[in-house]
């Protein structure tokens, strides 16, 4: 049986900060996983909201139907409905003029013109991850959902910060680490110089 | 005489790290040409860059490209049945009123086609907007001398402040139909307001009313940190 003595039991006492901080940083990194995710993804969709609608996909369609329609504007848009095989009863049925009449179910509007027999479909449909990453990422929800984001923003400062710390050497800090840390920096700094900034 | 193992292996990592990083360059590299090749290849921002107008500005803002069609940019949708629409026409005037579609469609109707632009970077040319000039409706009101401003009120109490000689121009409606079709409801219908020579946030969509002061009232954008006059030829974007 080995018995310890003074000389080898000072190492077991010692705490080791590059294993906390690299055990740390691990689980710093799963937990912030699902989050970056969300943010990367609504991200990339905001970023490009004038290439496209991040959050719903558009509806616009026009049908020629067979008339006549009834005189009155109820039973003329279930007869256009019908036609289309539109299950959802109407929310609104309105008579615009003589040539429209709008009917309105949930998310999409038919222009129906009963004169001659062409509907405008148009609307549109959420969607779904998407729409929900960006209502989280815009902080749409509020409340709540404001500590979350404050809580995962600290996250990512100390992420940033151990990850500088967590390997020694050449690749660490004083070496490769500092050179890719100044590039990362410089980005922001170099964009804000040369754009001629706010 | 042959390399030990280990070194072996580590000149092998670096071999591999440095492949690595051409192969990243190069895909890099190749990404930027594509984005350059797309962007020269814009051929109706290219024309629209070259063209003037008849005030003699050129046709395209700067920092503005040229899309097919008008973009939706989203909102808190409004109510979009026609049945609902009320407009209500108040503040610094005589006589005050309220419309509702019908009434809106029985005014002087004006149709016209123009160019519009957003405040992120696409510009839209020769929309065909039908509506009602806003000077119709100030000239029903009766607006009183003290007006300076028109604020456009809108769904979920969205505002756009305009001055009022700018929002008095002829080309400046409040719209119901683009293209010869209804508005869509992606696109502010039943009604939205048109203010085409101010940046597109400025024509409020889902439009509910017209409000003239007598005191500039910064609006939902311009009270978070867009320009309060928003001239796209002068890119007047942020504050």
């Amino acid at each position: 049986m080995q018995i310890l003595g003074k000389k080898n039991a000072t190492p077991e006492r010692s705490v080791n900060v590059r294993a906390w901080l690299r055990a740390l940083h691990r689980d710093a990194g799963y937990l912030a996983v699902g989050l970056t995710v969300v943010y990367a993804l609504s991200g990339l969709a905001v970023n490009h909201i004038k290439d496209w609608d991040p959050n719903f996909t558009q509806v616009k369609r026009t049908h020629q139907l067979h008339g006549p329609f009834p005189a009155d504007e109820r039973a003329a848009a279930a007869k256009a409905l019908a036609e289309l095989e539109v299950a959802t009863p109407p929310e609104d049925v309105y008579r615009v003029s003589d040539s429209e009449i709008e009917i309105v179910t949930g998310q999409v509007t038919f222009h129906l013109n009963p004169e001659s027999g062409v509907v405008n479909e148009e609307g549109q449909q959420p969607r779904f991850l998407l729409r929900t990453a960006n209502w989280l990422h815009l902080n749409r929800g509020k409340k709540a959902w404001s500590y979350i984001a404050d809580g995962y923003a600290v996250f990512l400062l100390f992420l940033a910060s151990s990850g500088l710390f967590m390997i020694r050497g050449r690749r660490g800090l004083f070496g490769r680490g500092a050179v890719l840390a100044m590039l990362g920096a410089a980005l922001p700094i170099l964009y804000v110089v040369l754009s001629g900034g706010p | 005489m042959t390399d030990p193992p280990e070194d072996r292996a580590h000149l092998e990592r670096l071999i591999a790290r440095r492949q690595f990083i051409r192969e990243a360059a190069s895909g890099t590299l190749i990404a930027a040409l594509g984005g350059g090749l797309y962007a020269l290849s814009d051929q109706l921002t290219r024309e629209a860059q070259a063209a003037e107008r008849k005030d003699g500005r050129p046709r395209l803002p700067p920092g503005q490209r040229v899309l097919s069609a008008l973009r939706p940019m989203g909102g808190a949708e409004g109510d979009p049945r026609k049945s609902q629409f009320r407009l209500r026409v108040h503040g610094e005037v005589e006589q005050p009123f309220e419309l509702d579609f019908r009434q809106l469609l029985a005014l002087p109707q004006t149709t016209q086609t123009c160019d519009v632009h957003c405040v992120t970077s696409w510009s839209v040319l020769d929309a065909t907007f039908s509506g009602v000039q806003v000077r119709t409706l100030a000239e029903r009101a009766k607006v009183k001398p003290t007006a300076r401003h028109v604020v456009f009120e809108a769904a979920h109490g969205y505002t756009s402040n305009v001055r009022l000689a700018e929002a008095l121009a002829p080309n400046v409606l409040v719209t119901h139909s683009l293209g010869g079709e209804a508005l869509e409801r992606t696109h502010g219908g039943p009604v939205r307001a048109l203010v085409p020579d101010l940046y597109f946030w400025k024509s409020a969509k889902w439009l509910t009313g017209v409000r003239f002061v007598a005191k500039d009232e910064p609006g939902y954008w311009e009270t978070r940190g867009y320009h309060n006059h928003a001239d796209p030829w002068k890119e007047e974007r942020y504050a």
